[in-house]
């Protein structure tokens, strides 16, 4: 559709945009035949689910009714959870924000250009940061208020309320990471990426909609089984048992990773992911922490030892639900402090989101690994030698971590340290941009959902990684990305194998306590693999 | 006397509703810690580079330091020269500083009309007159330029026309029609002596004269009074609150720390409804 409104989206046509000429990226992917075109959804999936927004299904459990009573149904549920939503009764945690929000946008429209998707997109409408709460304002407007009934088109109520609207609108909140640059750059403070989140909530919550990596096998199965990834008590003991191996195969040292031990000073939490996909990433950590000295354990109880809160992309229930097992684990230990690994929204759901639901004896205080690992470089409490990392390295910084939690320096001072040729993205720090699975993306595999992440949602980041290697792009040389977040290296993954760069230039990935290990003066083999 | 008592109510409305608006905000439940970094209340280079106590090795061992000057002059710099706005988006800032510098000037006009009228019985002192002209001519040509230059380039604009509805041109019209029926009054009384009359009359419960266009000119007033708290343009209300409230707070519930009191308040709150999604109410079995 050309010149698309707001108003739109309540028109029943087949699909509002498809996607073109996308945002162009550096030498050397400015080569025509450098990245696949993008492609059309099937039938299938349009007749099954709603493709008509965009053409991508980010919410595979959204099913386009057989029915006008569904329709309706659907609807009316959306409309239910829109009151809701500005409820002080059962939104209390997030009506202030909300009311905010929705009532005082001047139209500035300053938020767009914050905004990776929609630069990326080559400035879709449809991505722009008000497109979406604009929609949403209108629904508001025209079922909520008395000046929207009276005055409608007037005040801005000029939406249609059908299946359609709602369907897409659900969609478009997973198009946005909930990165929050785009509130960085308010003036009036206000946040886009919140009313992306309440909106999920609405469907989550109130409709029971919600896409199945996030919900199904996402909080619910971390509240049965204690992991999102399934892993279980047993398999992830056994799996302690093949890590402390490896590290002898791989660093000469025999370690006894602790785990339950009561009364520990800290209880280090992983994101489960790490353990399956990136285990040496742990296993840095116990090389690290046991060089150190340090009084740490491991948790093995349910929910213990996954340290990941899905429901802080999508429903406040089962983010409090999560983080109280969490929270609870560590005060059956008597451990005097949490400190999390390497996971961005961990970090954010830990020491943030969820400070305020526990009190008295049940409040452990949760740190960043971050400070911790600096004050044991700056210290000297690691023999280190720099020249091991002496290739090009660049930060990549976990929104969560920076721009909702305000861990900037410490990361820095470490890479300096361990790193002779580190440097910056730019932007950077708490400017950063989003790696593009922020907010559930790096998991949604579903349809072709992740040809949206690849190309639209990670192709900032992509940019930003490829102008940090400029002038070092010769495949002789190995270049890393230091990416302290288990979503973002799976985004980052994603893209470095969507587009061949790895393979083509040499570019890696991983996290932080990699490096640190590996500039360690007491090992003879490098511990990251691609400099083997 | 008509026009006295309409001054009155509608000066009334607009502070009180304004006031209890933002009582309205005040009284909100606690929300979940949803802060944004940088904030400017972290000290030293924290603020600028946007880091906060997390980045201290065990913080929540540590006092915790807060810079409340730092607070207030990034508060002052939002305030005074709609700082995002200049920095995120530099040519519509011009507009909208225009008129918003406008707004404050005529604040202060009518703050010196005021001064004005309580001395002019002993005499005028020559600054004040002066004062009150430059603020009074100033302040209403930045705004009248820069309401008129709004709704020209959100009309022009393509993408600013999408999202405009017609409330909002109405708003800015309605400021424009105000400054420009005043822009006549005093094109007849080029040194804003009939401002001061009227400050007068408030002040001492005096009617005062009134020819046709300042009578035009002070309904349109009123009412504009009266509408601003009831619409977005309230957003000195609402900014406040955004800043402070949402992205600059994240006061750590610790231990035995002031806000634990609020938090454990706030925990012990039952809903009264629900959310209807099955997950909700089987315990996410
Ligand atoms: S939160 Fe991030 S992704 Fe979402 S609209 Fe804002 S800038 Fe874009
Ligand atoms: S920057 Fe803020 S006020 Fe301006 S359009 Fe975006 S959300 Fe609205």
């Amino acid at each position: 559709m050309k010149n698309l409104k707001p108003q739109d989206m309540g028109k029943r046509t087949e699909q509002l945009v498809q996607l073109g000429k996308l945002m162009d990226l550096p030498a050397p992917y400015d080569q025509p035949g450098m990245e696949p075109p993008l492609t059309v959804p099937k039938d299938a999936w349009k007749e099954k689910h709603c493709t008509t927004l965009d053409g991508y299904v980010g919410i595979d459990t959204l099913i386009r009714p057989q029915t006008k009573a569904e329709e309706e149904q659907v609807v009316n549920s959306f409309l239910s959870g829109l009151a809701k939503i500005f409820s002080d009764d059962v939104n209390r945690n997030f009506l202030q924000p909300l009311v905010l929000s929705i009532k005082y946008c001047a139209k500035c429209n300053t938020c767009s250009e914050a905004c990776h998707i929609f630069k990326a997109s080559g400035g879709q409408e449809i991505y722009r940061p008000i497109f979406r709460s604009e929609v949403l304002r209108k629904i508001v407007k025209k079922h909520l208020t008395k000046s929207g009934k009276m005055l409608g088109s007037l005040v801005g109520a000029d939406i249609d309320i059908n299946w359609e609207t709602i369907a897409r609108l659900g969609e478009l909140a997973y198009r946005c990471n909930l990165c929050r640059r785009c509130a960085q750059a308010c003036p009036l403070g206000l946040d886009n990426g919140l009313l992306a989140r309440e909106i999920r909530k609405i469907f989550s919550q109130e409709m029971g909609i919600a896409p199945k990596p996030l919900h199904e096998k996402g909080t619910m199965l971390q509240l049965k089984t204690g992991s999102s990834t399934g892993l279980t008590k047993p398999a992830f003991l056994d799996m302690l048992e093949f890590m402390e191996d490896d590290i002898f195969a791989k660093t000469g040292k025999k370690i006894k990773i602790p785990v339950d031990k009561k009364g520990a000073d800290i209880l280090l939490t992983h994101n489960a992911g790490e353990f399956m996909t990136w285990p040496d990433n742990p296993a840095a950590f116990a090389v690290l922490f046991t060089e150190a000295g340090l009084d740490w354990t491991l948790s093995s109880d349910m929910i213990g030892y996954d340290n990941v809160n899905y429901g802080l992309w999508y429903d406040d229930v089962q983010a409090r639900r999560v983080a109280q097992e969490q929270f609870k684990v560590a005060k059956q230990l008597g451990v005097r402090r949490i400190i999390i690994g390497e996971c961005g929204h961990a970090h954010k759901a830990s020491a943030v989101s969820m400070d305020r639901i526990t009190v008295g004896e049940d409040k452990i205080p949760v740190e960043s690994f971050l400070p911790l690992l600096w004050e044991m470089v700056n210290r000297k409490v690691l023999k280190l030698d720099p020249q091991k990392n002496n290739f090009p390295v660049t930060l990549h910084d976990p929104c969560n971590v920076v721009r909702m939690m305000g861990v900037v320096k410490p990361q820095r001072q470490i890479l300096q340290a361990i790193c002779p040729q580190f440097r910056e993205m730019t932007p950077h720090g708490v400017n950063n941009y989003c790696c593009g699975g922020g907010s559930g993306f790096a998991i949604m595999q579903s349809m072709n959902f992740p040809e949206f992440r690849k190309q639209v949602g990670s192709r900032m980041k992509f940019r930003q990684i490829l102008q940090a290697f400029q002038g070092s792009m010769d495949p002789g040389t190995p270049k890393y990305i230091c990416a302290p977040c288990s979503n973002c290296k799976g985004a980052i993954r994603d893209i470095l194998e969507f587009y061949h760069t790895t393979e083509k230039f040499n570019i890696h990935y991983g996290g932080l306590v990699e490096l640190v290990v590996n500039a360690l003066v007491d090992i003879e083999k490098p511990f990251l693999e691609f400099l083997a | 006397m008509i026009l006295l008592v309409y001054i009155y109510f509608s000066l009334f409305i607009f502070v009180f509703v304004s006031l209890w608006k933002a009582l309205k905000y005040a009284k909100m439940p606690m929300h979940s810690r949803w802060e944004l970094y940088p904030v400017p209340k972290e000290t030293g280079e924290r603020a600028k580079y946007g880091g906060s106590y997390f980045e201290d090795y065990q913080w929540w061992a540590k006092p915790r330091e807060v810079s409340h000057v730092g607070e207030l002059k990034e508060m002052l710099k939002e305030m005074l020269f709609i700082k995002n706005l200049f920095v995120n988006q530099r040519p519509f800032w011009w507009l909208s500083y225009t008129m918003h510098l406008g707004i404050y000037f005529l604040g202060v006009w009518t703050i010196l009309l005021g001064v004005g009228a309580l001395t002019e019985p002993s005499g005028l002192p020559s600054f004040i007159y002066y004062a009150t002209l430059i603020s009074g001519s100033v302040g209403a040509l930045l705004t009248a330029l820069g309401s008129i230059a709004l709704i020209l380039r959100r009309f022009t604009d393509t993408t600013l026309r999408k999202y405009t509805t017609p409330q909002e041109y109405f708003n800015l019209l309605f400021i424009f029609a105000v400054v420009i029926t005043g822009m006549m009054v005093w094109v007849g009384d080029p040194g804003f002596n009939y401002g001061r009359m009227i400050m007068k009359g408030l002040f001492t419960f005096t009617p005062f004269t009134h020819g046709g266009v300042l009578t035009v000119h002070i309904i349109l007033l009123g009412a504009l009074l009266v509408y601003i708290p009831f619409t977005k343009m309230s957003h000195y209300v609402g900014k406040y609150f955004t800043f402070h409230k949402v992205l600059w707070e994240n006061e750590p519930n610790l231990r035995g720390a002031k806000i634990e009191a609020s938090v454990r308040k706030a925990l012990s709150y039952q809903p009264k409804t629900s959310w209807s999604a099955p997950h909700i109410n089987n315990k996410g079995n």
